[in-house]
């Protein structure tokens, strides 16, 4: 019983050490990190539409589980982020939508895909940018080549591009609900 | 203990890579650009310094039957700490590595430093050896990142280093490296996955090789001065 007890206490002690030291670095660091992700939300909504403002407006409709926030942009049109799963864990994806609910451009928030493959969708590279360039124009009928549509996948498996196009389909839709 | 001797293990007959042959994972996942190979490599040589310190520092108040549980919950520690920095200060390693920095508490170089070396030994040898068997790894990763992305992309020093406009070294992953062919004469499949295991494949072979050849060396040498006593 006492060895029980000694070895919970030392395992406890070095857990709350770790946990206390943790703490102060994510005090540190949680609003630089914070900074970055609101900069970069804000980049990514200039590049998928052109606009000077964007205004949050309320959207909590219940059909559109992984819309997070819609923004207007006042005659121009709607950006929609979304949250859903890809290959390796969750996307965070901005979508541009005109007023003639046609795609001008998606931009990859935030993501966790495999590096080289999926993660291809977020990069600079020439790969990247082709494979964004492409959603341009979409309506909400947009499917990927081997269903279809126009849209040539990242890789063969299809998931990470078969996870965005569904997302641009249903951020077209969610704003087109709101009409 | 011999430093030089811990340097030489680290980087050669001992390396975690190519002789211990663990925390092969990342190996393969993430060298396709120099700029990866050099953050991730360093980023495991800060964690496993830090680990092998703070276990070697504890090793006489950590019970035996516990010793796994605490490794793991140090290891942890210390790699949230270093994902939270890069998250904060070098986002672009930080998107580029993306799940591989967290799953460095799941690397074996680090645990497996620790259970084979750390909890015997000084604080002292423990923090030469995690900064020697971190820079054997990081080695490693620069060679497969090179040949990889060489042959993959016709590039050098992708995200690393910016020739456009003089030659800089860029820290933050914005450089587009030196071309040395076209991209798309290269073959892409040494930038996949394929490509990793190829590379690392002939890494270990050539390793084992030049390793047993000096062995020989040794044992003839050895064997003629025997003879030369007899004689």
């Amino acid at each position: 019983m006492n060895k029980i007890l000694k070895l919970s206490l030392v395992l406890f002690l070095i857990s709350a050490i770790v946990a206390g030291v943790l703490g102060v670095i994510n005090n540190i660091t949680a609003p630089v990190i914070d900074a970055q992700r609101q900069a970069k939300t804000a980049a990514a909504f200039a590049s998928v539409l052109k606009a000077d403002r964007f205004d949050e407006i309320e959207f909590a409709n219940p059909d559109f589980p992984t819309v997070q926030t819609v923004h207007k942009a006042e005659g121009v049109g709607y950006v929609v982020t979304s949250v859903f799963s890809g290959a390796q864990g969750n996307i965070t994806l901005a979508v541009g939508v005109d007023n003639d609910y046609k795609c001008t451009g998606i931009s990859v928030i935030e993501h966790s895909e495999t590096s080289g493959l999926g993660a291809n969708a977020a990069s600079t590279g020439e790969v990247g940018v082709n494979f964004r360039a492409q959603f341009v124009g979409q309506d909400e009928g947009i499917a990927l080549s081997n269903a279809g549509g126009s849209i040539d996948a990242l890789t063969g498996a299809t998931i990470t591009s078969r996870a965005i196009t569904e997302a641009v389909a249903t951020s077209i839709r969610a704003v087109k609900s709101l009409a | 203990m011999n430093r030089k001797k811990q340097f030489t293990e680290g980087l050669i007959t001992n390396n975690p890579v190519l002789v211990q042959q663990i925390g092969m994972c990342a190996t393969m996942a993430i060298t396709t650009t120099l700029f990866n190979g050099v953050g991730m490599g360093l980023s495991v040589l800060i964690i496993l310094t830090c680990c092998n310190v703070v276990i070697s520092a504890l090793r006489k108040m950590i019970p035996g039957e516990i010793r796994l549980a605490i490794f793991v919950v140090v290891i942890a520690g210390f790699v949230t700490i270093v994902d939270l920095l890069l998250k904060a200060f070098v986002p672009a390693l930080s998107e580029a590595l993306g799940v591989f920095i967290p799953l460095i508490v799941v690397n074996c170089i680090i645990i497996g430093r620790a259970e084979a070396f750390c909890q015997k030994m000084p604080v002292k040898d423990s923090f030469f050896d995690g900064i020697f068997q971190g820079l054997g790894y990081t080695c490693v990763l620069i060679v497969m990142c090179v040949v990889r992305e060489f042959l993959g992309a016709g590039r050098f020093g992708g995200g690393l280093i910016d020739v456009s406009n003089g030659f800089r070294f860029t820290l933050d992953g914005t450089g587009a490296g030196i071309q040395i062919f076209p991209e798309s004469y290269g073959a892409s499949i040494m930038s996949l996955p394929f490509g990793g295991f190829l590379t690392l494949g002939f890494l270990i072979a050539a390793m084992q090789y030049a390793l047993k050849k000096a062995e020989d060396k040794k044992a003839k040498k050895a064997e003629e001065e025997k003879k030369e006593v007899e004689e």
